[in-house]
């Protein structure tokens, strides 16, 4: 049974990638999870300097979700390299540093450094963050910054680029054409949703940011209608990422044309989530007469060839 | 050893109002953990709610392999927890977190609990009497069906003094009173430490920095994984080695961290206070 894919260059040993924010740097769950296990990981996004985040508090519980407001806190890139990379040296997973900044040279910097780094399988880059006043979610709502930074950091790396989608957008498509005609080998879809919870005894926001950005369970129908929109639009392959918890929802981005796809808030809701997907792939494949995860990708049919509904082409 | 399991419940004790005792069965947390720890722990696969919760171990039987939680039933987490029957099993992570650091030779032990608060002390007042330490539970709630633990301690020997807002039982007030009264005639040089609502940890902290006492607070912020990845659960602290408060996790650095380094909301940390009087000319 083959679950071994290939996205944007990258060999993965299976198409389980732990997602940005939602794994610390990897080190963090290497006492209880044996990060062998994963195809990748994505860091927590990285500054040229650390950064302190938001102010508190920074997560709400929603129905079936979770609201975030956390900002970016980190340790920046110069100490990632220096002493968390060499701690990941020895597990065998594709590391994937997730570059941010707060103007495009910044971003291009971040990844120059990165590159120079042993151990970096590639780069996504954060145009979608909602928590940050600068950068994030402005520069990836905006289709000629959006070219701006993947072109800097395409200039800046010999890596593959992945550039993460932002949700809060009218219409991804042009996201990704853009992404790809700046030299994106892959892309990531989505970033959480754009959200806001108030306290109605106190009639203020529940996170101490104001907005925040939504992720789990709740948003899977948005990423799942997202990420397909993306992957028709462009020849370069994508990445699912919202709400992932199973391999049936993860077998549902690899139908919708996903070749690999990221696991975020189930990070939180349970360490042993890869091992349990893991085996519940094997299961569906064995169920479907599957020899090779790469047969599902792009998958889905639609019933009479009809195009879906309220989605324009 | 950390470990994640799916941990079967053992007993059920049902309490008074919306409170219940919870045994699992885990032997990593029943051999490990220490007072002030906590395992992350969720009933069920239900998406609704998503996270896990965070819960405090109240005590542990290494022979039994099990640890015990003591939980009020507040919100859909607590409510599916304490809905669960003996034998059905919980998703559990643990031992978590940074413990209670035991006071030095001779220094009583004064343990300031707010309502659920109290879980850490059962399992610190055991600690304390294998390391021949003395210990004394000062004991607070709204009112007495808030003051569900007292038998524990009973049966450990520790005196409990306690303190209710309604005057249901023991002192009329706030808990820090009694607590306030015993150090004017107590032992000398005792060490406090405190679980329990913020108001009342900030109490506590205010009432150990005028006195020059130490004390160690266990801060209870809201936390999405218990491992400090999330980055959900930081609270502003300031150590000596610190040029200005940094976030740091509850979860891994905390819960129980030195008062005296907790920035409390709209001030500064008594640390930062204290350098900037020395620091400021006569």
């Amino acid at each position: 049974m083959r679950l071994a894919v290939d996205v944007a260059g990258l060999h993965l040993k299976n198409p389980l990638i732990a997602a940005s924010g939602t794994f610390g740097y990897g080190v963090e769950h290497a006492g209880f999870l044996d990060l062998n296990l994963l195809g990748g990981l994505v860091t927590k996004g990285l500054y040229l300097q650390p950064r302190d985040g938001c102010p508190t508090p920074r997560i709400a519980e929603t129905p079936s979700g979770l609201l975030n407001a956390i900002g970016l806190q980190g340790v920046g890139v110069r100490a990632f390299v220096q002493d968390v990379l060499p701690r990941l040296a020895p597990y065998d997973t594709a590391v994937i540093v997730n570059v941010c900044g707060d103007t495009v040279d910044e971003y291009a910097e971040v990844a120059r450094i990165v590159d120079d780094a042993p151990g970096v399988a590639a780069v996504e880059i954060n145009i979608s963050c909602p928590n940050v006043k600068v950068g994030g979610m402005a520069f990836g709502g905006d289709p000629e910054m959006t070219f701006a930074v993947v072109a800097a950091v395409r200039k800046s790396t010999r890596l593959p680029v992945i550039p993460k989608l932002s949700p809060n957008v009218a219409d991804i498509t042009v996201f990704a054409r853009v992404a790809e005609d700046a030299g994106a080998d892959a892309l990531s879809c989505i970033n959480t949703v754009l959200g806001l919870a108030i306290d109605v005894e106190a009639r203020r926001p529940r996170l101490a940011f104001g907005t925040g950005g939504l992720s789990g369970p709740a948003i899977r129908p948005i990423a799942v209608r997202m990420a397909w929109q993306a992957a028709r639009a462009v020849r370069i392959p994508v990445i699912g990422v919202g709400g992932i918890g199973s391999a049936a929802d993860a077998l549902e981005f690899m139908l919708a044309g996903c070749r690999a796809v990221q696991i975020g808030t189930a990070n939180f809701v349970d360490p042993a989530v890869y091992e349990r997907i893991l085996a519940e792939l094997r299961d569906y494949m064995e169920r479907h007469g599957l020899r090779d995860i790469n047969s599902v990708v792009g998958g889905l049919t639609f019933p009479n060839d009809a195009p879906p509904l309220g989605v324009r082409e | 050893m950390l470990a994640n399991r799916n941990a079967p419940l053992l007993a059920r004790e049902p309490l008074e109002g919306a409170y219940v005792l919870l045994t699992f069965r885990h032997p990593e947390v029943a051999a490990a953990a220490r007072a002030g720890q906590y395992v992350m722990i969720k009933a069920g696969a239900s998406a609704d709610p998503p996270l896990r919760r965070p819960f405090s171990v109240m005590t542990v039987d290494p022979k039994e392999e099990s640890f015990t939680i003591f939980l009020k039933a507040v919100g859909a987490g607590s409510r599916a927890l304490a809905g669960l029957r003996v034998g059905d099993t919980a998703a559990c992570l643990g031992p978590l977190g940074r413990p209670f650091t035991p006071p030095p030779e001779g220094s009583e032990a004064l343990l300031v609990a707010g309502g659920y608060g109290i879980a850490p002390f059962v399992i610190f007042a055991d600690e304390l009497r294998r390391e021949g330490r003395k210990a004394r539970v000062f004991y607070g709630g709204r009112t007495a069906g808030d003051l569900q633990i007292r038998d524990a301690f009973a049966e450990r020997a520790v005196p409990v003094m306690t303190a209710t807002e309604d005057g249901s039982l023991g002192h009329h007030g706030r808990v820090t009173e009694p607590l306030e009264a015993h150090l004017d005639v107590g032992a000398a040089a005792p060490t406090l430490y405190a679980c329990g609502p913020d108001a009342m940890l900030h109490a506590v902290a205010r009432l150990a920095a005028r006195r020059g006492l130490p004390a160690q607070v266990s801060l209870d912020p809201w936390m999405g994984c218990g491992i400090g990845t999330c980055l959900g659960c930081v609270v502003p602290i300031q150590r000596a080695e610190d040029a200005r408060p940094r976030y740091r996790c509850a979860c891994t650095e905390g819960p129980v961290f030195d008062a005296v380094t907790v920035v409390w909301s709209g001030e500064q940390s008594s640390l930062a206070r204290r350098r900037a009087l020395e620091a400021a000319p006569a």
